[in-house]
């Protein structure tokens, strides 16, 4: 066995990269035919649709007569003129941050109950989970079959004891509340099991040690567990927030928007502009507005995302 | 069987070069070692032996033919990974066996080798058990059972034993080096303990950085390290280094390592009035002496066999092996006499061994 | 602390658990107490717990009120959904999970932007490239629809298991002579099969779930359970029972899922499979 060893450099560097580069390549040449089919979907049935949208809402074009006429961006001009959009804009807002507002306060309280509990654990979590993977059309009804005027579960309840409800579904301030709830009653769920998760990966040895250093139970919940599961709290309020904001299934069956529009939300807006009124163009040009706002959304979630990947 | 060449191997990833300019030539049926510190480039080497990392510049070839070219499977090797890397879903038999039946070898040649190899590696039992129920050992037998089914020319291991506890690396180590001795199949073995690469190999490579250091027989690279590298990479305790320099007296040449402490040059090496020398003594070649160097005991541990001591001279530890040492105790002073038949000279600067 | 007093506290913390619990459940409870009420108890005042249940209503939902086609139509799209959805998506899934460099840390984030998609966008070209194409009304457009907007979920849920995978089980059935396809199908696939069948009951409940594109693009012919409930559950009071009758019957699918799946319910639901 005989042996050398050459240590200079006798390439240059455009070489080496070449280099690198084709062996990678080398290795995603035969893996893309698993990309493909994946692929084609991808660009056919989402990316393409999407273009045709941001087409579409460059059109006056009314789907009943099938009058279309290219008007360039003045759909975006009428949107941001139309007082009705700014409305059912701040209405969205702030039905999304009441709802998850509410349901982070109360899916902390009861994840951090859960995870004190020794006992019954399992069966609760399950139990309380239902109404999150119940069809939202059904949740909604279910729902609707508690808020009824006069019939309803809640109704039925003042009655007997002899006070006046309010109109849970009928009045405009009520029945924001009541969607608001309807949204919370649903998602508090995923947000208990999320929390529950995360604040079993805190390391116990952590929580010892503070107990050892004389942290008290809340001191131990604010200043070590919390902080040590920031990044899953960030991400799942965003993640809440983007889903609030284009949520449809329950305020369509709940209140269909109304009473009046005081229910309706941006998506809601959206759907009776396109299939109400059939004006395809405005309503296209709502929902690439949406997607702009969803997006600034989605930075934050990719940042955070982005972040915890590089902690770890 | 075959023999193995490579030949100007570079590799970098990105702006890394973690192989630089390697040349190794293994011949037919030997077991060749190649051993160094972690990111050293020795699994990224064996890698581009088995075909899994494209090589950047130079020529690897098996059995006289380049396979620079080749996916693994047209190699005609094996290789046994660190974690094993069993097929969880199947049987040990099936572990086996994946190998012949995707080569559509009969029915009949691929129960019979798998019966041969499961004899020799004592898998009969075991034969229609899944992974996750075997022990630690025994998923290591399988694995090294995956590759002499395949009767390959080439045997690739990636530190196979580094999972397994003390004991049991002890055994397998063993029983690789038996293996190796009944099937004479070229073998290329990673591993970063040197203890492993002195037992097992007909050669040892040590690289560092991405360079062979030296290459040798164990014993020889034991004896005639190259460098200070190899010298402190290869023996167990490590060997020590005592800063001096080289001075002539009276027609010989003498190392000073201050404090009054001069030896004679070791044998076989040479060095220039005033050339300033690192004087290599293995723990296991100091003698309790009359003469040589006067140091303090700090710490003694007996291991039964010999009694490690750890000294201080002139500020730096000295680490002694004696047999049968009588009674050291922390606080002594003593005497320690290195065998200057077998003391090693490098130059301080460059590291190199210097010879006569 | 002493043990008594331990014992105490978490007896009352399960008590205040298990009746938030119940708060949660009683929509539910209510519904179902409907669903099998005479009119004449579940219009009365107050809400009477006690009863003597009738099946009526169940019986004439899939009898006469032709629920029984709509849970074939549903049943057609989902699983044909689901097929589609996973097996396209499973390969993607792999092959991202496999490769290196930037692009695809930047495919992956991409998909979960898309993941996060408002579906009225789409709804409006679906409808109207469905309507160019008559395809309103049919089994394809649906299900087209359906493996879109699955297609995030499933690479993201199966890239999860994938990476599980040491990549030196691929690397050893590489040197065993196996070509990528093998690799795939006889080697990898088979080890994450758990979480082949998690991904595929979880894209499942999607399709099952999923409301306005059915909405939108399905007609008489193709209506799938949530429309038609949907359509139902108005304010005749005459329906009540009834429509509870078949939102009940719709739910009872989705607790069998929950209890199927109990254990990977974080890792789905984190990935935002169902809504």
């Amino acid at each position: 066995m005989q042996l050398t060893t050459a240590g200079q450099d006798a390439v240059t560097p455009a070489l080496r990269k070449s280099a690198a580069r084709r062996a990678r390549r080398a290795q995603h040449r035969r893996l893309w035919p698993f990309l493909l089919p994946s692929a084609l979907v991808a660009f056919f049935i989402l990316l393409y649709p999407l273009g045709y949208a941001f087409y579409l809402s460059l059109f006056n074009y009314y789907l009943d007569t099938g009058a279309s006429t290219f008007v360039g961006f003045a759909n975006y001009a009428d949107l941001f003129t139309d007082t009705r959009f700014w409305a059912a804009l701040t209405r969205t807002i702030g039905i999304v941050v009441a709802a998850v507002g509410l349901e982070f306060c109360v899916g902390l309280t009861v994840a951090y109950g859960l995870y004190r509990l020794t006992f019954g654990v399992r069966a609760l979590n399950l139990l309380m989970f239902l109404p999150h993977i119940i069809t939202p059309v059904v949740a909604a009804l279910f729902l609707k079959w508690i808020f009824a005027g006069r019939w309803g579960l809640l109704d039925s309840l003042f009655a007997t004891f002899g006070f006046f409800a309010p109109d849970w579904l009928g009045d405009p301030a009520w029945a924001r509340v009541t969607v608001v709830l309807a949204d919370a009653w649903q998602f508090t769920p995923f947000m208990i099991l999320v929390l529950f998760a995360g604040l079993n990966t805190v390391d116990p040895s952590q929580i010892e040690a503070a107990q050892i250093d004389g942290a008290s139970g809340r001191q131990i919940l604010f200043r070590i567990m919390l902080p040590s599961i920031a990044p899953i709290i960030a991400f799942v309020l965003t993640m809440r927030m983007m889903d609030a904001f284009r949520y449809f299934d329950t305020i369509y069956v709940l209140t269909g928007g109304g009473p009046g529009t005081a229910t309706e939300t941006v998506t809601m807006q959206t759907y009776a502009l396109a299939f109400r009124l059939f004006q395809i163009g405005k309503a296209s040009a709502l929902g690439v507005v949406t997607l702009l706002i969803v997006l600034a959304f989605a930075s934050i979630i990719v940042a955070t995302v982005g972040r915890r990947k590089g902690r770890t | 069987m075959a023999a193995v060449h490579l030949s100007g191997i570079n590799k970098r990833f990105g702006e890394t070069h973690v192989i630089r300019g390697v040349d190794i030539d293994i011949e037919d049926g030997m077991f060749c070692v190649l051993v160094g510190p972690s990111g050293c480039g020795k699994s990224t080497l064996l890698r581009m032996v088995a075909g899994l990392e494209a090589i950047d510049e130079g020529e690897i070839s098996i059995g006289g033919t380049v396979v620079n070219d080749r996916p693994p499977k047209q190699r005609d090797i094996a290789m046994v990974f660190q974690n094993y890397a069993l097929y969880p879903h199947m049987t040990v038999r099936e572990n086996m066996s994946f190998a012949l039946d995707l080569a559509k070898r009969p029915k009949a040649e691929i129960e019979k080798q798998v019966k041969r190899a499961a004899d020799i590696l004592g898998l009969v039992p075991y034969l229609d058990r899944y992974p996750r129920q075997l022990s630690g050992g025994q998923r290591q037998r399988v694995a090294m059972g995956r590759a002499i089914v395949r009767d390959p020319q080439v045997f690739l291991f990636d530190e196979p034993l580094s999972n397994l506890d003390a004991k049991l690396r002890v055994q397998m180590r063993t029983e690789i080096r038996e293996l190796h001795q009944r099937l004479r199949t070229t073998s290329i073995y990673v591993t970063h303990d040197q203890t492993e690469a002195m037992t097992m190999a007909d050669r040892i490579v040590v690289l560092k950085d991405g360079v062979v250091e030296q290459s040798g027989g164990p014993l020889e690279l034991y004896s005639r390290p190259a460098n200070t590298f190899v010298a402190g990479f290869i023996g167990s305790p490590s060997m020590n280094f005592m800063p001096g320099i080289a001075r002539a007296s009276g027609g010989t040449m003498q190392v000073d390592l201050g404090r009054g402490a001069s030896l004679p040059l070791p044998a076989g090496s040479r060095a220039d009035d005033g050339q300033a020398v690192l004087y290599g003594v293995r723990p296991e070649h100091f003698q309790l002496g009359a003469s040589g160097l006067a140091v303090e005991v700090v710490v003694v541990e007996p291991t039964g066999a010999d009694t490690q001591l750890y000294c201080r001279f002139d500020g730096h530890d000295v680490v002694a092996a004696i047999r049968d040492c009588a009674e050291c105790r922390s606080g002594d002073r003593i005497v320690l006499a290195p065998d200057s038949r077998r003391a090693h000279l490098f130059d301080a600067a460059s590291g190199l061994r210097l010879i006569a | 602390m002493n043990a008594g007093r331990f014992r105490t506290s978490q007896i009352l913390l399960f008590v205040a658990l298990a009746a938030f619990t119940a708060a949660m459940l009683t929509p539910v409870v209510w519904a179902l107490m409907t669903s099998v009420k005479q009119p004449i108890d579940a219009f009365a005042i107050p809400p009477k717990i006690v009863f003597e249940p009738t099946f009526e209503f169940h019986r004439q939902v899939w009898l006469e009120k032709g629920f029984g086609r709509f849970l074939l139509n549903s049943a057609v799209i989902s699983l044909a959904t689901v097929v589609v959805s996973v097996s396209i998506g499973t390969m993607a899934a792999y092959a991202l999970s496999r490769m290196s460099g930037k692009a695809v840390g930047g495919i992956m984030l991409a998909l979960l932007s898309l993941r996060m998609f408002p579906h009225m966008l789409l709804a409006i070209p679906f409808f109207i490239l469905a309507k160019y194409l008559n395809l309103i009304d049919t089994y394809p457009a649906m299900v087209l629809a359906l493996v879109a907007i699955n297609q995030p979920f499933t690479i993201w849920m199966m890239h999860s298991f994938f990476v599980d995978v040491p990549k030196e089980i691929d690397e050893a059935a590489a040197i065993d002579g196996a070509g990528e396809w093998q690799t795939f199908f006889r080697v990898v696939l088979p080890i994450v099969r758990p979480g082949l069948w998690v991904t595929a009951l979880f894209s499942l409940l999607l399709a099952y779930n999923e409301f306005l594109f059915a909405l939108v693009l399905t007609g008489p012919h193709t209506k799938t359970l949530p429309v038609a409930i949907a359509e139902y559950g108005g304010e005749d009071l005459n329906y009540w029972s009834l429509s509870a009758a078949a939102a009940i019957a719709i739910m009872i699918p989705i607790v069998l899922f929950m209890m199927a799946l109990q254990k990977h319910l974080v890792r789905g639901l984190a990935l935002g499979a169902v809504k």
